[in-house]
């Protein structure tokens, strides 16, 4: 058994708490600018990685593993490979034996790569910072030894792969998310429902996304997730541009997604922008709170550690839950 | 201020382009890519203030550019500047054609018509004179007597006397008849007021314009020409050819010219004698060709006529026969008449008979006594006796031509007796033979080979002839010379007849002359130059003076084509009431005497003249069209306004201001841009 949760005050010992992190922008942590001029997205993940310890979580679940935990009475339909034949001969009775599962967490991203994700205002587009999230958590759960699979998505699902720990799997991880192109339009319903369709188990959703989809949509589909007993955790990602709506000349504006132009003057746009925008992001946020999803806004100005400590202190939060649980 | 083409001032609206620019701010074409527009609405083009502000005077400038130009294409002038004010009185001139292509159709009534519409538009101040004109122009209404009439009855007095008056037959000579016009405007002390012509015609074709050409228009002069249109284009005149009627298997044949109008509608036609109703000969002519056809001439026919043509004022063509001469030539040798080797020979054979001429030869033998003929031309061949010589000098002197032909130089001393002046003959020694080496082409005798096609004689070898010496006299010339330089034709003016010494003779052991197709052509010139074929003219015009002074007869009157007798002025021989077409006769002329006036052809090219030709001569046109008044009312207040404004050319003014403003709105721009631009650079 090891004590994976206990690891976060050490981390946080390292570059202070992370709502002080947070309210000084970051400075102490590597800028995203600096760090999305590194071409390879393994070697970003294990930057921003780099620091924390592998750890493991304590399993809320058992399997058949290497570490024994119990006998049962056989039944018929268990599989009869773990029956512990010297058991039977000793009391002439059925045994099987029960391990502790050797995975203890089924991790599943997904990395939403629709038009949307491609703009940036930085230099880099929210797809960059969202694929780095992605693999950074991706290597951090690798590393500690849990399984972890992605699946990116726009209106349909593109790619995906299933969540596993074994050798050359994080590689694999780390080309999927490269190959991430930019898709075409946001669609949250169709993905994330096949998404729960495909990850029967309950494990965690990690979904990065803009959500720049209508809000009504969006409760639908988190709550698909969230119906299926899995742990959700929702990464959104806005450009700064996005929040702010800080433009200045009035311009023919694009958009990326329906490719529609529009003749916007900003300073007459801005507040209407602003109210919905706010409206928007309100009600994504009272939607995570009705579903129990740990909702977490990133500005792609942000540092990428954040999203890390925000991720684990939401998983310290979940584990002692769990704990609890179980007691 | 008036303008000549006000809907280009449509143009100034264009001002409200640049106000509309200045006022809405400048839309950027710059396109911002965002990531989702869903909370986002277009935002409506906004008028700033700001702009308006800043750039008042450029758009002052530019607004101005736009209204000069528009003003300068809308051609702009002042009617009060006129030099010509149209109220002011006109000497106004009616110059109404009466030509025979006025006889076609409803012409003539238009024409009237058309005079007394201008008679009663014309105001009380105005001066008119009524002008008729076809070969010349009459005066039909002068200034004075509309000037005599009560205004009221000026307009009728014009409709009155055009009742009188019908088209005649002659042709349009509408140059000359312009400048009788411009004349009798000249004419009068009245030189403030300004002169019209106004020619009321169906400008056809065939008007003659002679004259025009170069003539120096008085100022204040304008000449209006009122087209009259036929409502049926076709006409074909039919012309008969002038040359004599050629008999050919022993009738007689006349050459008709058909030809037809470039307008007409039709192409075939019938042509006939009025004497022959039923021998027809049809023809196809083309529009805008003519055509020349063979007419078997009946005995007693006058007149040729044409069937298939609308108008028929020119349908008919009159034709008198040339009576037909006899001409006496005496030919003096013992020359037989069947010997091919000797002159009478080819005497004979090259006077044929002509249907305008008979020549009789009469042959004498050198001994025989001079017979008493009236003959113009003697040829001698052999060398006359005594009596016939002192005969023949008699002749002579009365204005006979006698032809010598030297045989011998024998003849030497007898020619002298008869020239009057010492000639002596010796036999030229030439080695081969001799040619015609000079000839004096503007002799009588020559001027038929005068052209380059006929003046080849070296084709005519002498192989003898005789070297001639006489004393220079003004009595004598020589007419050609061999190429050795001897005389080869010799003239001695006699008395009032001439002798023609020929140095050789056409007899084949002479010369070749008469073997020469110059002989015949040669021996006519001779029959010419003595005055025995006289030109006989009996086929004129309509309006042409015919001379009277080759006919004989008690007292000169001429019986015209519709049987009335006019009598010629005793002391003239001259007669031009040739005004009906027609045949007319000299009463009790010996020999009878008749000729036949016919209308001209070119009256029958009835193709309307176009109007450019008038103006090419220089004819300072106001064109009026046969529309309606208030069309040609408008009309003319548009060419007035036009002249004017072209006089004037405010419009260059306007282009010049245009172009000063346009410069200094490139200045205000370009030092407003450079404000704008310097706190930027800073």
């Amino acid at each position: 058994m090891h004590a994976g949760v206990t690891l976060l005050p050490v981390i946080m010992r390292a570059s202070q708490t992370p709502a002080t992190a947070a309210a000084q922008g970051g400075k102490s942590f590597i800028d995203p600018q600096v760090l999305m001029r590194i071409k390879n997205l393994e070697l970003r993940a294990r930057v921003v990685v780099q620091g924390f310890w592998n750890g493991m979580h304590r399993s809320p679940y058992h399997g058949f593993s290497v570490e024994f935990t119990e006998y049962r009475q056989y039944t018929p339909g268990d599989d009869p490979r773990y029956v512990d034949w010297k058991l039977y001969a000793r009391s002439d009775r059925y045994y099987v034996k029960k391990f502790e599962d050797e995975t203890n967490l089924r991790c599943q991203l997904l990395v939403d790569c629709s038009k949307s994700m491609g703009y940036g205002s930085l230099g880099y587009t929210k797809s960059d910072y969202a694929n780095t999230l992605a693999a950074s958590l991706g290597y951090f759960l690798f590393e500690q030894g849990d399984a972890v699979g992605v699946l990116t998505f726009d209106e349909a699902v593109r790619d995906y792969l299933p969540a596993r720990n074994r050798p050359g799997h994080l590689r694999q991880l780390m080309l999927t998310l490269e190959k991430a192109a930019a898709g075409t339009a946001t669609d949250l319903i169709a993905p994330l429902k096949r998404a729960a369709e495909i990850n029967r188990r309950r494990g965690l959703m990690i979904l990065i996304s803009d959500l720049l989809a209508p809000v009504d949509r969006l409760e639908t589909s988190l709550g698909t997730l969230a119906a299926s007993g899995h742990e959700v955790l929702l990464f959104h990602v806005l450009d700064p541009t996005e929040v702010t709506f800080s433009f200045d000349k009035a311009s023919l504006f694009y958009d990326v997604e329906s490719a529609r132009e529009l003749y916007i003057d900003p300073a007459l746009a801005r507040r209407e922008y602003l109210r919905q925008f706010t409206a928007h992001t309100a009600g994504i946020e009272a939607i995570c709170r009705k579903l129990g999803v740990a909702y977490h806004r990133l500005m792609t100005d942000q540092a990428l550690e954040l999203a890390m400590f925000d991720f684990l202190r939401a998983r310290d939060r979940r584990g002692k839950l769990v704990k609890r649980h179980n007691r | 201020m008036s303008f000549l083409a006000p809907l280009f001032l449509a143009g100034a609206a264009a001002i409200a382009l640049p106000i509309l620019f200045h006022l809405i701010r400048r839309t950027s074409r710059e396109k911002v890519t965002f990531s989702s527009l869903m909370f986002l609405t277009s935002s409506p083009p906004r008028v700033t203030r700001k702009s308006r502000l800043e750039n008042i005077l450029l758009l002052l400038l530019r607004c101005a550019v736009l209204a000069l130009l528009a003003t300068a294409f809308a051609r702009p002038f002042l009617r009060h500047v006129t030099s010509a004010p149209t109220g002011n009185a006109k000497r106004i001139i009616l110059l109404v054609d009466t030509s025979a292509s006025m006889k076609r159709d409803e012409l003539w009534a238009d024409a009237k018509a058309k005079a007394a519409e201008f008679a009663k538009s014309a105001a009380a101040g105005d001066e008119l004179a009524v002008l008729t004109f076809d070969r010349g122009a009459r005066t039909l209404l002068a200034f004075n007597d509309w000037n005599a009439a009560p205004i009221g009855d000026r307009a009728a007095l014009v409709s009155q006397r055009l009742q009188l008056i019908e088209p005649k037959f002659a042709m349009t000579q509408l140059g000359n008849a312009l400048l009788s016009a411009t004349e009798l405007l000249d004419h009068e002390n009245t030189s403030a007021m300004a002169r019209q012509i106004v020619v009321i015609s169906d400008l056809q074709d065939g008007a003659k314009l002679d004259g025009l050409q170069g003539f120096n228009w008085p100022r204040n002069t304008s000449v209006n020409v009122v087209q009259l249109k036929s409502k049926r284009p076709t006409n074909v005149g039919v012309q008969i050819l002038p040359e004599p009627a050629v008999t050919t298997s022993g009738a007689e044949v006349v050459k008709v010219r058909v030809s037809n109008s470039a307008e007409s509608k039709r192409e075939q036609f019938e042509v006939r004698w009025s004497s022959a109703p039923t021998n027809v000969v049809a023809v196809y002519v083309p529009p805008g060709q003519s055509r020349t056809v063979d007419l078997p001439k009946p005995a007693a026919a006058d007149r040729v006529m044409l069937t298939g043509d609308e108008s028929d004022f020119d349908n008919t063509a009159w034709f008198v026969p040339p009576s037909r001469e006899q001409i006496n030539v005496l030919f003096i040798g013992d020359d037989s008449d069947r010997d091919p080797q000797r002159q009478l020979f080819y005497v004979h054979r090259a006077f044929s008979d002509t249907p305008r001429q008979i020549v009789r030869v009469a042959v004498t033998k050198p001994d025989a006594p001079l017979p008493n003929t009236n003959a113009s031309v003697i040829v001698v061949a052999t060398a006359p006796s005594a009596e016939q010589s002192t005969a023949i000098a008699e002749k002579l002197r009365n204005g006979a031509t006698v032809l010598w032909s030297m045989t011998t130089t024998a003849d030497a001393a007898p020619l002298a007796q008869l020239a009057g002046v010492s000639i002596t003959a010796d036999e030229a020694s030439s080695g081969k033979y001799s040619m015609f080496g000079e000839i004096d082409f503007a002799h009588p005798l020559f001027v038929p080979f005068a052209d380059a096609r006929f003046s080849d004689f070296t084709k005519i070898h002498f192989w003898k002839h005789r070297t001639l010496k006489f004393d220079a006299s003004p009595n004598a010339r020589i007419v050609a010379r061999f190429d050795n330089g001897d005389p080869a034709l010799a003239q001695f003016t006699v008395g009032k007849g001439t002798l023609l010494v020929l140095a050789s003779s056409w007899q084949p052991g002479d010369s070749q002359l008469a073997l020469s197709s110059k002989f015949v052509p040669l021996l006519y010139s001779v029959l010419e130059f003595s005055g025995a074929i006289k030109a006989q003219a009996l086929a004129f015009n309509a309006g042409d003076v015919v001379d009277l002074s080759g006919v004989t007869a008690p007292k000169l009157s001429v019986r015209k084509p519709d049987g009335s007798i006019a009598d010629l002025v005793t002391t003239s021989t001259k007669f031009s009431a040739t005004d009906q077409i027609g045949v007319y006769s000299v009463v009790s002329a010996q020999p009878p005497f008749q000729f036949a006036v016919n209308l001209a052809p070119e009256e029958s090219k009835t193709t309307p003249l176009a109007i450019e030709e008038l103006q090419k001569l220089g004819v300072p046109l106001n064109v009026t069209l046969a529309g309606t008044p208030e069309h040609n009312a408008r009309k003319a207040a548009q060419l007035k306004a036009t002249e004017i404004e072209s006089r004037q050319k405010l419009w260059r003014w306007l282009i010049a201001a245009t172009l000063l403003v346009l410069m200094v709105e490139t200045l205000v721009a370009s030092r407003l841009s450079r404000r704008a631009a310097t706190p930027a650079g800073t």
